[in-house]
């Protein structure tokens, strides 16, 4: 048996047989199985909608099953909360960041069973232990006493993680955990968790990272439309074959062509010079033509985020100068940079709590930027208004009924609304920052061929994202950012892996070896 | 449930029945209980005597809940109320006296509440200060400009002809031109918020102000906005008062603030802002001036009164009041 080696001693040690899950007459999951044994990882792959999320709730005690039933060490349970859930050893880390942002590092790590002396919590074995859980996920360099507030994303999701150890886990479940990691921090989790794989520990990891997957997955399930389709031992099955069981459609056509480089590099329609925004930007220099797609790559935090704020307006105290069409701009705020003529649009990183208002309806989201548009007197000329937004829905192809709130999407289309109303301005200047984070790979596709068409259609793409694929896959040129600068150029070719990460990390010869000056 | 709808309008029709109309059926129904109960205990309470009459009672309060729903959408609160209603009053009524036929008398008042509002809204808007703080720090130092132009005591002056023509004079016969005047206010209002920019702007800030930012959407001229339309409900609704009772008095404004907003809340207005409709503000107001009316009709003492009072509105609000869980 060439399977003998996983399936030895192992015996399940929690196993799902035909979960269900309804919403009312929505089901979220028509048929969850799922057996995951000790000392292995397991990779739940789907896309969004598929039903992993509620698999995973289900399993972490969140949600109580509609039908099905759920074994622990062989033994039938139910969870009524995640406490008693994490009781039985069983712990999430959610895709969602759970930290209170202005108590300690060493707060949220303790923060439901902290240590305790005659009655008080004993600080100082909080941090000792806090100090501990940080070491063990490779981030001795975060003080425990420093608020979360003032962690980067990145950082904030590791201090997620040495929290979930805290609670001794023998299944740990990561839902998308290193979806806002830094390349950095993800090296960290993957040598961490195969160390905690040796130990015995069940690892149920969630991502839509394939390079992720390749390198951890002992075993792999597939998720299609809230049911199970398979689960194989990784390797068994070849990627492409798994990303068809996911979408039925090949890896290869992820990416859109690129058009051919232009000969003589086209004159920027937008363009920073020399900006300067307290010690996050220093003199940046960098512009973007009209039919360009331009990547900021780089760790996270080093800038990017600010950049791209910055030319929004959204910042005060900016120094430098923004130039558009070649005269000089200053967007005061998101409401002069929409305006003609700088006609901006920014998809913001969080579309949960920037890019929309979640209670609010799909119809009423995507007309929230353009709102002067489809006015006729003093009132809104709804017909009209619903006109544009119909076509949009089509354009976009978002799955919703336009009049329920846009909180009740899957995250995939949750962000085409994000983006789709930002389109119905018909931007010069398209600036994104992570637009398909967390998001599964057919929109994602859908996101990477619609950014190629508009950059087509003469609009100017500026990207920032996490995802290295991405620069490679979809940008023409690549700024890589470092503590604030643009340290490198990268364009056609030129845009590899290695160039990227060379750049990111100061490595090589080639500091400050901007390739093409600004 | 996406690939079950017929149209999208018939999805849509469902979709408000469920968010927005269980409010109004139940404090509906709650009115029609107190009457109902009311009736058998008093066949007069059924009267159009009387019931136009509580409509009238209910106009005052209507117009300050409708400034205070427009605050509270925007997810922030107006504690002051109580003297911008006092102050609009007393020099509405003051400067009328001195001044021409007490015209003048409407404009003053709007315009007092407009400059608290402004103030209001400064503050909450561009100082960013809470606005329970700031709104209640505005409502104190009301209170003593109020007593220094009175001297503390009931300002001698009375409510100009046409202030008392406007909160009980009849344009239509039966019907006292108050409740006009609260129609008038409530259709604006509701057109604004259903219709206008102003309306979405406003319902965006209060879901997610930082996406409304992002939207480009004008936040603090919204928040402003809305806080100087507050200020004109509140004096408004105070000078209405002094054509109602004769004259402006000390603390003729105490009894609005609360009340006010327990008639937006009941009404299916969410207190975090951002959800609600204005027709629930109407009802909300009428059930609660409609509560009190009976709850003194019975003659029940002051205690069991207040109690009785509050235990309703505690009971609604366990029926919808509760946040819905997140998804």
């Amino acid at each position: 048996m060439s399977d003998a080696t996983t399936a030895v001693d192992a015996r399940p040690l929690l196993e799902l047989q035909g979960v269900v899950k309804r919403f009312g007459p929505v089901t979220a999951l028509a048929d969850g199985t799922l057996c995951c044994r000790p000392g292995s990882i397991h990779a739940v792959m789907g896309e969004n909608g598929a039903g992993k999320s509620t698999l995973i709730k289900i399993m972490a005690g969140v949600l109580s099953p509609t039908e099905g039933i759920m074994r622990l060490d062989g033994r039938e349970i139910a969870f009524s909360s995640p406490a008693e859930a994490q009781r039985h050893g069983v712990v999430c880390v959610f895709q969602e960041l759970s930290l209170m942002p202005d108590l300690s590092v060493a707060d949220n790590i303790g923060i439901t069973a902290p240590p305790r002396r005659w009655g008080l919590i004993d600080r100082g074995a909080q941090l000792a232990e806090a100090r501990r859980l940080l070491r063990l996920v490779g981030c001795d360099d975060i003080d425990g006493r420093e608020r979360v507030r003032d962690l980067p994303l990145s950082r904030r999701q590791m201090v997620e993680i040495a929290k979930a150890l805290g609670r001794k886990p023998r299944l740990l479940i990561l839902d998308e955990a290193t979806s806002a990691l830094t390349a950095d921090d993800v090296g960290r989790v993957v040598a961490l968790l195969k160390r905690l794989r040796a130990e015995g520990m069940c690892i149920l990891y969630i991502s839509h990272r394939m390079h992720e997957i390749r390198e951890l997955a002992d075993e792999c399930s597939v998720f299609a439309n809230g049911r199970h389709v398979a689960s194989f031992p990784f390797g068994s099955r070849t990627e492409d074959e798994i990303v068809r069981m996911m979408i039925g459609r090949p890896l290869s056509q992820m990416y859109p062509p690129k058009p051919p480089a232009p000969r003589v590099a086209p004159a920027p329609l937008l363009e920073a010079r020399r900006l300067g925004w307290e010690n996050r930007l220093r003199d940046v220099s960098l512009g973007v033509a009209a039919g360009e797609i331009v990547g900021l790559g780089g760790l996270d935090g080093q800038g990017q985020r600010e950049f791209l704020l910055a030319l929004f307006g959204c910042l005060s105290g900016v120094t430098g100068e923004i130039v558009m069409d070649g005269s000089p701009v200053s967007p005061r705020g998101p409401r002069t940079a929409k305006a003609d003529p700088m006609r901006l649009a920014l998809v913001p990183e969080d579309r949960k709590t920037e890019g929309l208002m979640l209670p609010m309806t799909v119809a009423e989201n995507l007309s929230a930027a353009t709102l002067s548009r489809w006015r006729r007197g003093p009132l809104i000329d709804n017909r009209r208004e619903r006109q544009a937004i119909e076509e949009m829905q089509r354009r976009m192809q978002i799955k919703a009924v336009l009049d329920l709130p846009v909180a009740t999407l899957s995250g995939g289309n949750q962000q085409k609304v994000a983006i789709g109303k930002w389109l119905m301005l018909g931007p010069r200047v398209l600036l994104l920052c992570d637009p398909t984070r967390g998001i599964d790979v057919g929109t994602k596709q859908e996101i990477y061929r619609l950014l190629r068409e508009l950059a087509d259609a003469g609009t100017a793409v500026l990207l920032y994202t996490t995802d290295y694929d991405e620069l490679i896959g979809l940008c023409d040129r690549v700024a890589i950012f470092r503590d604030g600068h643009v340290v490198r150029t990268l364009e056609g070719d030129g845009i590899t892996e290695e160039a990227i990460l060379s750049g990111a990390l100061a490595m090589g010869g080639a500091d400050h070896g901007t390739e093409r000056a600004a | 449930m996406s690939g079950s709808a017929p149209t999208s309008s018939a999805a849509g029709l469902l979709g408000r029945l469920r968010g927005a109309d269980l409010p109004l059926l139940v404090a509906g129904g709650c009115i029609l209980v107190i009457l109902c109960a009311g009736a058998t205990v008093n066949g007069a309470f059924l009267s159009p005597h009387y019931l136009i009459q509580q409509a009238q009672v209910a106009s005052f309060l209507g117009i300050v809940a409708t400034g205070a729903m427009l605050v509270i959408l925007l997810g922030h609160i107006d504690l002051s109320v109580p003297w911008t209603l006092t102050a609009g009053a007393m020099l509405g009524t003051g400067l009328a006296g001195t001044a021409a036929g007490g015209a003048v008398a409407i404009p003053v008042a709007l315009a007092v509440g407009a400059l608290v509002g402004l103030v209001n809204g400064i503050g909450v808007a561009i100082l960013r200060i809470p606005s329970m703080i700031f709104t209640l720090g505005v409502n104190a130092v009301l209170q003593g400009l109020m007593v220094l132009y009175t001297g503390g005591s009931a300002p001698p002056s009375t409510a100009a002809p046409l202030v008392r023509w406007l909160a009980g004079g009849h344009l239509v016969p039966g019907l006292p031109n108050a409740i006009l005047v609260w129609a008038a206010v409530g259709l604006l209002c509701s057109l604004m918020l259903r219709r206008t920019i102003a309306g979405r702007t406003l319902y965006a800030v209060g879901n997610r102000e930082r996406a409304a930012y992002l939207n480009g959407m004008p936040v603090r001229r919204a928040v402003c906005g809305v806080f100087v339309l507050a200020g004109m409900c509140s004096t408004g609704a105070g000078v209405l008062l002094t054509g109602y009772s004769g004259k402006a008095f000390q603390g003729m404004g105490d009894s609005y603030l609360l009340p006010a907003i327990a008639a937006v809340v009941l009404g299916g207005t969410s207190i975090m802002g951002g959800q609600g409709r204005y027709a629930g503000t109407v009802v909300g107001t009428i059930l609660i001036v409609l509560l009190q009316s009976m709850l003194a009709v019975l003659q029940m003492p002051d205690a069991g009164r207040q109690i009785i009072y509050g235990l309703v509105i505690f009971c609604m609000l366990l029926l919808y009041g509760r946040q819905r869980a997140a998804r």
